[in-house]
C-alpha cells in the first residue's frame, strides 16, 4: 500500500480534494483550521492500493500551534511514499517556501496547484512546465471543489509507485 | 541515506550548505526523515529535532552545537531568519519567471466589501445585520418559531401523538410498559417528540446559516474585527473561529482550540466555550422561548455576554502569560456553493442527529426507571429548593434535571413548560441564563478532558455550575429589589 499525505497551508482545498480523491466526506470551509485531526481513506488507482492522508493545515516545518505539529508528525514518523503539497495557486510565492522544504526530505512530492479556477480569474498565468523543470518534481493544476484535474492526480500518483519500486 | 543530496540545498548561502553537510555527517543513527531536513532544523534550533537528535546521538551532539553556533556567528540575524529568506529568495525568482500577473485586478467590488467587513465602524452594524437575520430571523423566527409550530403543533400533537398512544395501548396491555413508550416522558412522546419536532429545525435551520455564512470567507474577518476586544479576554482574534463554532456545537469546538497557540489561551477559551457560549440546539430553543418577551431576550443576551467578558477578563488577570501576536490568511470572500452548503448541513445535522437521539432515549428510558423506584422524584424534591432559591416554580426542577444530560434537553423542557403558560418573563429570562451558564452535555465533558485533562476539567465544571446557579439567584434576586417585571 502508497501511503499519501495532503499536506500545505491551511484553507488552501486540501479537504475538498481529499472528497473529491476518496469520495469519503470531511467538512469543508472557508477558513482556516476547520481540519485539526488526521482523516484517511483507501482508494485504489487501477491495480494499486493507495491510503490518503487529510492534514490540517501547517505554514512551515517550524510548527507554532498543535494542529501543525500534527501535520510535521505525520511527515516525520510515518514517512509517507508520497506528499501532495496542496497550495492555493494565487498565493504561490507565499507557498512555495514549505515545498521547498518537503523536498529537502527527499520524500516523492507532487506540488499541485489549487484554486487554479480563480488565479485565472484573475489574469494570472502560470507556466506549469517551467515550475516542473526549475524543481524537478511533477506539478499538476487542479479544481478541488469541481473535482478537476482530479484524474491527472491520480495518474501522477500512480506513475510515481511504478517508479518508486522500479 | 548516508550521502547528502546537495542538489534541492543549492539554494542556500554556501556556509549553511557547508553547516549541513557536516551536521549530516555528524548524524550517525538512523532516522525516519532525512538528514538534509534534521541539519537544517538543528540550524534553526527547532526544539523537536533537538531533543530527537540529542538523545539518538549523545556525544555527537555537542559537536552539532559547535557547528550551529559557529555558523551563526557568522551572521547578525539568527539562522531561522537567513534561511527563511535565502528560500524566500529562491521562490522569488522562480515566480517572477514562470507566473505572469495582470497589473490591475477586478478585486475591486470584493475588496471594498473586504474593508467594510473589517472596519469598526462599518464592521460591527454588518455583524448586527448578519445576527439579526442569520441567527434571529431564520434560525429564531422560522426554524424555531414557524417550523418547530408546525411540526411540533400541528403534526404531533394532532396526528402522530394520538395514533402512536392508541397503536401502543392497543398492543401493550401493561400500563407501565405503556408509560415507557408513550407516557409523559415515554420515549416516543417525550424523546423522539424532542429531538424530531424540537431540537431538528432549529439545528437544522442553524447549520444551514452557518454553512451559508462559512462559506463565504466571512469567519475570518470577523476575527479581524474582534481581536481587539478579545484582548482583553486574554484571546487573540484566532480564539473567534472555535467561539463561532461553539454556537454550533461547543463540544466540536472545544476541539477546534487546538489551533490556538498557548495552553493559556486554551484553557480560556475552553472555559468560556463550556461557560458561556450556547450550542446551536440551546441557542434556537432560547430564541424560541423568549421570543414573545424581547425584554427577557434582551437581558439574557446582556447577562451571557456580560458573563463571558468578565470571566473572561478575570481568567486572563489569574492565569499568568501574555497573548501571541495575532495573523490570519484571509482567503478571500467568495459566493457560497449550494451543494457545498447542501452536504455540509446534511453531515452536520446527522451527526448531530446519531448523537442526541440515543442520549434522549436513554434519558426516557432512565427517567421510566427512576420513576418506577421512586429515584426520579426523590431528585426532583432534592434540585427544588435550588430551583425555588432562583425564583422558579417547582415544575422546573424537571428541565434542571433534564438540563444535567444535555443544556438542549433541558432548553426543550423549559419550552414544554412555556407553552403552557407556566412561566413568567422573569423566570424564562433566568431560567434561559441558568441554563445556558450550564456545561452543555457529557459529550463535552468528555472532550474537555481529553483536551485539558481531568484536574482543569473537574475545576472547570465546578466553577461553571457555581457560576451558573450563582447569577441565577442573584438575578432574581436584584430583579426582586428593583421590581422589575420584564
Amino acid at each position: 500500500m502508497t501511503k499519501v499525505a495532503l499536506v500545505g497551508s491551511p484553507n488552501v482545498g486540501k479537504s475538498s480534494l481529499f472528497n473529491q480523491l476518496t469520495k469519503l466526506y470531511v467538512s469543508v470551509s472557508n477558513y482556516p483550521g476547520t481540519t485539526v485531526s488526521i482523516t484517511r481513506g483507501k482508494i485504489t488507482i487501477k491495480d494499486k492500493i493507495f491510503e490518503i492522508m487529510d492534514t490540517p493545515g501547517m505554514y512551515s516545518f517550524l510548527p507554532v500551534t498543535d494542529e501543525e505539529k500534527v501535520s510535521r508528525k505525520i511527515i516525520f514518523e510515518e514517512s509517507p511514499d508520497i506528499i501532495v503539497h496542496v497550495i492555493d495557486a494565487k498565493n504561490l510565492e507565499r507557498m512555495l517556501p514549505l515545498t521547498l522544504q518537503l523536498m529537502e526530505t527527499k520524500l516523492n512530492v507532487i506540488l499541485n496547484l489549487n484554486i487554479i479556477d480563480e488565479a485565472e480569474k484573475i489574469g494570472m498565468i502560470i507556466n506549469t512546465d517551467l515550475l516542473e523543470k526549475e524543481l524537478h518534481i511533477p506539478v499538476i493544476q487542479t479544481v478541488s471543489t469541481k473535482g478537476i484535474g482530479v484524474l491527472t492526480l491520480k495518474d501522477k500518483l500512480y506513475e510515481l509507485t511504478t517508479h518508486h519500486h522500479a | 541515506m548516508s550521502s547528502p543530496h546537495t542538489t534541492t540545498l543549492n539554494y542556500l548561502d554556501t556556509p549553511i550548505c557547508e553547516a549541513v553537510l557536516k551536521i549530516t555527517e555528524l548524524l550517525k543513527a538512523s532516522y525516519k526523515i532525512s538528514k538534509n531536513t534534521l541539519a537544517l532544523l538543528l540550524l534553526q534550533e527547532d526544539p523537536y529535532t533537538q531533543a530527537l537528535v540529542k538523545e539518538k546521538e549523545e556525544k555527537n551532539y555537542t559537536h552539532i552545537q559547535e557547528v550551529v553556533s559557529n555558523l551563526s556567528k557568522q551572521y547578525s540575524e539568527p539562522l531561522r531568519y537567513v534561511i527563511s529568506m535565502n528560500r524566500q529568495k529562491t521562490v522569488d525568482v522562480l515566480v517572477s519567471q514562470s507566473v505572469t500577473v495582470p497589473k490591475s485586478s477586478s478585486f475591486m467590488i470584493s475588496n471594498f466589501l473586504n474593508r467594510l467587513m473589517i472596519h469598526p465602524l462599518t464592521g460591527y452594524p454588518i455583524l448586527a445585520l448578519v445576527l439579526y437575520y442569520g441567527l434571529y430571523q431564520f434560525v429564531g423566527v422560522f426554524g424555531s418559531g414557524t417550523i418547530v409550530e408546525f411540526i411540533e403543533g400541528t403534526l404531533f400533537e394532532t396526528y402522530i401523538n394520538p395514533w402512536v398512544t392508541s397503536f401502543f395501548q392497543a398492543l401493550i396491555p401493561w400500563a407501565v410498559i405503556q408509560e415507557l413508550f408513550v407516557g409523559e416522558y415515554g420515549i416516543f412522546t417525550l424523546g423522539i417528540r424532542y429531538a424530531v419536532a424540537i431540537v431538528l429545525p432549529v439545528v437544522g435551520t442553524f447549520f444551514i446559516a452557518f454553512s451559508i455564512i462559512e462559506d463565504t470567507g466571512y469567519l475570518p474577518r470577523l476575527a479581524l474585527l474582534l481581536d481587539r476586544s478579545f484582548k482583553y479576554i486574554g484571546l487573540n482574534g484566532r480564539a473567534v473561529i472555535p467561539m463561532v463554532l461553539g454556537l454550533g456545537c461547543d463540544t466540536m469546538a472545544t476541539m477546534v482550540t487546538r489551533i490556538l497557540e498557548t495552553k493559556r489561551e486554551k484553557v480560556i477559551a475552553t472555559l468560556l466555550l463550556a461557560l458561556a457560549i450556547p450550542c446551536s440546539a440551546q441557542l434556537g430553543l432560547i430564541l424560541a422561548l423568549l421570543a414573545k418577551s424581547p425584554h427577557a431576550l434582551l437581558m439574557w443576551g446582556g447577562v451571557v455576554m456580560g458573563e463571558f467578558f468578565l470571566i473572561g477578563y478575570l481568567a486572563a488577570k489569574i492565569l499568568p502569560g501574555t497573548q501571541p501576536q495575532f495573523f490570519m490568511e484571509l482567503p478571500p470572500l467568495r459566493l457560497p456553493m449550494l451543494s457545498n452548503v447542501m452536504t455540509k448541513t446534511y453531515s452536520r445535522i446527522q451527526w448531530y442527529f446519531m448523537e442526541v437521539l440515543p442520549l434522549f432515549i436513554v434519558a426516557s428510558l432512565l427517567i421510566w426507571v427512576g420513576q418506577i423506584t421512586g429515584l426520579f422524584q426523590w431528585l426532583i424534591n432534592a434540585l427544588k429548593p435550588v430551583v425555588l432559591a432562583i425564583g422558579l416554580p417547582a415544575e422546573a426542577a424537571i428541565a434542571v434535571l433534564f438540563g444535567f444530560f444535555r443544556r438542549d434537553y433541558g432548553a426543550a423542557g423549559l419550552y414544554d413548560l412555556q407553552t403552557k403558560n407556566l412561566l413568567t418573563p422573569n423566570q424564562l429570562a433566568i431560567a434561559s441564563i441558568t441554563l445556558t451558564l450550564f456545561l452543555p452535555c457529557i459529550a463535552q465533558f468528555l472532550i474537555m478532558k481529553k483536551e485539558r485533562g481531568l484536574k482543569t476539567t473537574l475545576w472547570m465544571t465546578a466553577f461553571i455550575f457555581g457560576a451558573a446557579f450563582g447569577t441565577g439567584y442573584l438575578l432574581n434576586q436584584v430583579l426582586e429589589l428593583l421590581r422589575i417585571h420584564l
